[in-house]
């Protein structure tokens, strides 16, 4: 099957690393062009060439998304250094935590408000150009408890009715909004490789509970971001598509 | 060494602390790579070499000053088969003695703290007055041979260092200074007499003594039995430094091994250590390679309005473990609030076995109270947790003990990682062997 990527172009807001460079790569070898930002320069440049491999057009810059004002130049710059934006895929993130106020602010600055302003950025020319796809970011930690009450779980349920909203908004001009919430994913230097090493009887009991005895690559998510990204998931508008290995209990009716 | 990054520590420059603990790298001593015979750790007769010429020879650390702070209070403690009594005088010195009735050689006390006035044996009542003279004889008029020589229990050498309360066994043992040296100018920039017990308990180990000291003389072992501890310290760049019959190690905390990829969250126990510190994690913008520097940054500009005076301690201090070995039994994990230490005893008679106390103090902020000491708790190695990285820590032990006796395992295979156990064995053996080991010593 031909997912129709040849050509295309991609912003990715937190591609670094981990899930986010997983979809640059995945992006990169369909043959998109790619803009990407992370929080510091050499994570950027180390990516930037390291997805240049593929052929295509790849650049980038660090930015600081909780910094709206830059965040907003980076956005402008990146649409235009691109040559006008065909899928966006904004994951950034403050991660979890608890015990502090501010992990509300840091998770609506960066989980949210991330997301919202680069949305709000590559609309007009979607819309101009009547072509878009959108991917969001979820995390099965909406829908069933994980690492306790965070807002960090509060925060992204939150873009997951946006998502589906913007997707009944924009239908119209021929953009597509869709939310893939990923299980739990481990790779080199993530949040479950840590888990693995420093709380292991708890690693343990999460693979117990993944139907397949193990948790999500990034390979696993990057596939299906980059399926519904694409022209070849053209009937596919304002859906949430669980990838998790089967680790959620609830049946989506 | 099997790193996945390049990390690069920033230490302090040693010049710049000229009158703190020293910082610099002592020059490793060259000891050779011969392997360190298992017998040392299994062998009744070297246990019996170890106590004729090195227990009962050297400093040995008897416990805290503040535990005997009026005149009448002491310390009672055992090392191998010994019990020894360290008081508190009138005129504010200590002393100790052996805790051993003249009569007919009855404890005068049993193991703990406590105050008195006289020691009555509680036997027949024989009485010593703190200075260890006898003051009662019942019926003294039955002994027509008179009283046991000089009337008096004899004094062991005793003193004071650090807010601890030293003595050894040995009458012409060297002045506790030039024993210690050059500990003390290492360890009082941390003022230890300004922490409180935290923590005081004895366990009984399945093991040889030095087989805990061993344990707790490298952090090669971090890979293989605490792994947690990546995202907590750097294990790969500690630096190692051997003083005659002490050493030391520093290892930097609050940064990640480089053996573990860096991660982008902020591991939950360095979490821990910043919000100790008084930082709030959640408002932290730096990666987490940045944290280590910061919090000493927080806590050097933080620490007076916290009561907490790290005026004498150097920025890596503020962070870092110091990890020192006072010969022969003390180990120190020393930390700008806190003291973690452990004081290993040899089995009264069975190489197999031994003492481990795990003491452990924290600074009392200027103007908060003084807490209540902490009760002492004793058992056996199992029946109670020591707390996650000391009951990893202990479960090898009785394992490498019973392997250590095997006809295949001639002894240590030692690293350069673990040069601190090569050194403690080359001050064992100038100890058990003053002339110079002969073929066949161990």
């Amino acid at each position: 099957m031909d997912l129709g990527l040849q050509g295309k172009k991609a912003m990715l807001v937190g591609a670094a690393r981990g899930i986010g460079m997983a979809i640059a790569e995945t992006l990169a070898r369909e043959g998109c062009d790619l803009v990407i930002a992370a929080r510091s320069e050499d994570s950027v440049k180390d990516a930037v060439a390291a997805l240049k491999r593929y052929g295509t057009n790849v650049i980038g810059r660090p930015v600081n998304v909780r910094k709206a004002d830059d965040y907003k130049a980076w956005l402008t710059w990146a649409d235009e250094a691109i040559g006008g934006v065909d899928i966006l895929v904004p994951l950034s993130s403050s991660g979890g935590g608890m015990g502090s106020e501010k992990y509300w602010t840091n998770a609506f600055e960066t989980d949210v408000m991330g997301p919202v302003r680069a949305v709000e950025a590559v609309i007009p020319g979607m819309t101009e150009r009547k072509s878009g796809s959108i991917v969001l970011i979820g995390t099965t930690s909406v829908g069933e408890a994980m690492g306790g009450p965070q807002a960090y779980n509060a925060m992204k349920a939150s873009l997951i009715t946006w998502g589906k909203q913007l997707a009944l908004f924009h239908g119209k001009d021929n953009i597509r909004v869709n939310v893939v919430s990923p299980g739990p994913v481990e790779f080199e230097g993530g949040n479950w490789d840590m888990i693995k090493g420093t709380m292991e009887k708890f690693y343990q009991s999460q693979l117990r509970q993944q139907p397949t005895g193990r948790l999500g690559t990034p390979d696993e998510i990057a596939r299906c971001v980059a399926f519904l990204a694409s022209p070849a998931a053209s009937w596919c508008n304002g859906s949430h598509l669980v990838v998790d290995g089967g680790f959620t209990n609830r049946t989506h009716f | 060494m099997d790193v996945k990054r390049k990390v690069e520590i920033t230490r302090v420059n040693p010049q710049d602390w000229p009158d703190g603990t020293p910082a610099w790298k002592e020059e490793d001593p060259d000891l050779g790579y011969d392997i360190i015979p298992a017998e040392r750790y299994t062998s009744e007769a070297f246990a019996k070499l170890e106590w004729d010429r090195l227990w009962t020879k050297v400093w040995l650390l008897g416990g805290r000053s503040d535990d005997m702070r009026e005149p009448g209070d002491y310390i009672c403690t055992e090392i191998g088969k010994e019990s020894v009594l360290i008081v508190r005088q009138e005129d504010g010195s200590v002393r100790a003695f052996p805790n051993v009735c003249l009569h007919r050689g009855n404890k005068l006390r049993p193991e703990g703290l406590g105050n008195a006035e006289k020691f009555q044996c509680m036997y027949h009542h024989w009485t010593y007055d703190l200075g260890g003279a006898i003051c009662r004889i019942p019926d003294r008029d039955t002994f027509p041979q008179g009283a046991p020589p000089g009337a008096r229990l004899p004094s062991y050498p005793c003193g004071e260092w650090g807010g601890f309360v030293w003595y050894s066994l040995n009458p012409d043992v060297e002045p506790l200074a030039d024993y210690l040296d050059p500990m003390q100018k290492h360890l009082a920039p941390y003022h230890i007499e300004r922490m409180a017990w935290k923590r005081d308990i004895t366990v009984e180990w399945d093991c040889n003594w030095k087989a805990a000291v061993d344990a707790f003389s490298e952090v090669y072992h971090v890979q293989g039995i605490h792994p947690q501890l990546q995202w907590y310290l750097d294990d790969t760049n500690a630096q190692i430094d051997v003083y005659g019959k002490h050493s030391r190690y520093l290892v930097p905390f609050a940064t990640v091994s480089a053996r573990v990829a860096l991660p982008s969250a902020i591991p939950p126990a360095i979490e821990h250590i910043m919000i100790q510190a008084g930082m709030d994690p959640a408002e932290y913008e730096g990666r987490v390679s940045d944290i280590r520097l910061d919090v000493q940054r927080f806590k050097r500009e933080h620490g007076p309005e916290q009561g907490r005076d790290y005026s004498e301690l150097n920025d890596d201090q503020l962070t870092d473990d110091y990890h020192y070995t006072i010969f022969p039994n003390v180990s120190l994990n020393v930390h700008a609030d806190d003291v973690m230490m452990f004081r290993m005893r040899p089995h009264a008679t069975d190489p197999n076995k031994m003492l481990y106390d795990v003491w452990m103090f924290e600074l009392v902020p200027e103007g908060e109270e003084w807490p209540d000491r902490v009760r002492h708790q004793h058992f056996r190695h199992g029946d109670r947790t020591i707390g996650q990285v000391l009951d990893q820590d202990a479960f090898n032990l009785p394992t490498v003990q019973k392997g250590m006796h095997s006809d295949a395992f001639p002894g240590l295979w030692i690293g350069d990682q673990e040069l601190r156990i090569r050194a403690f064995h080359k001050s064992i053996t100038d100890y058990v062997y003053p002339d110079g080991q002969r073929p066949g010593d161990l």
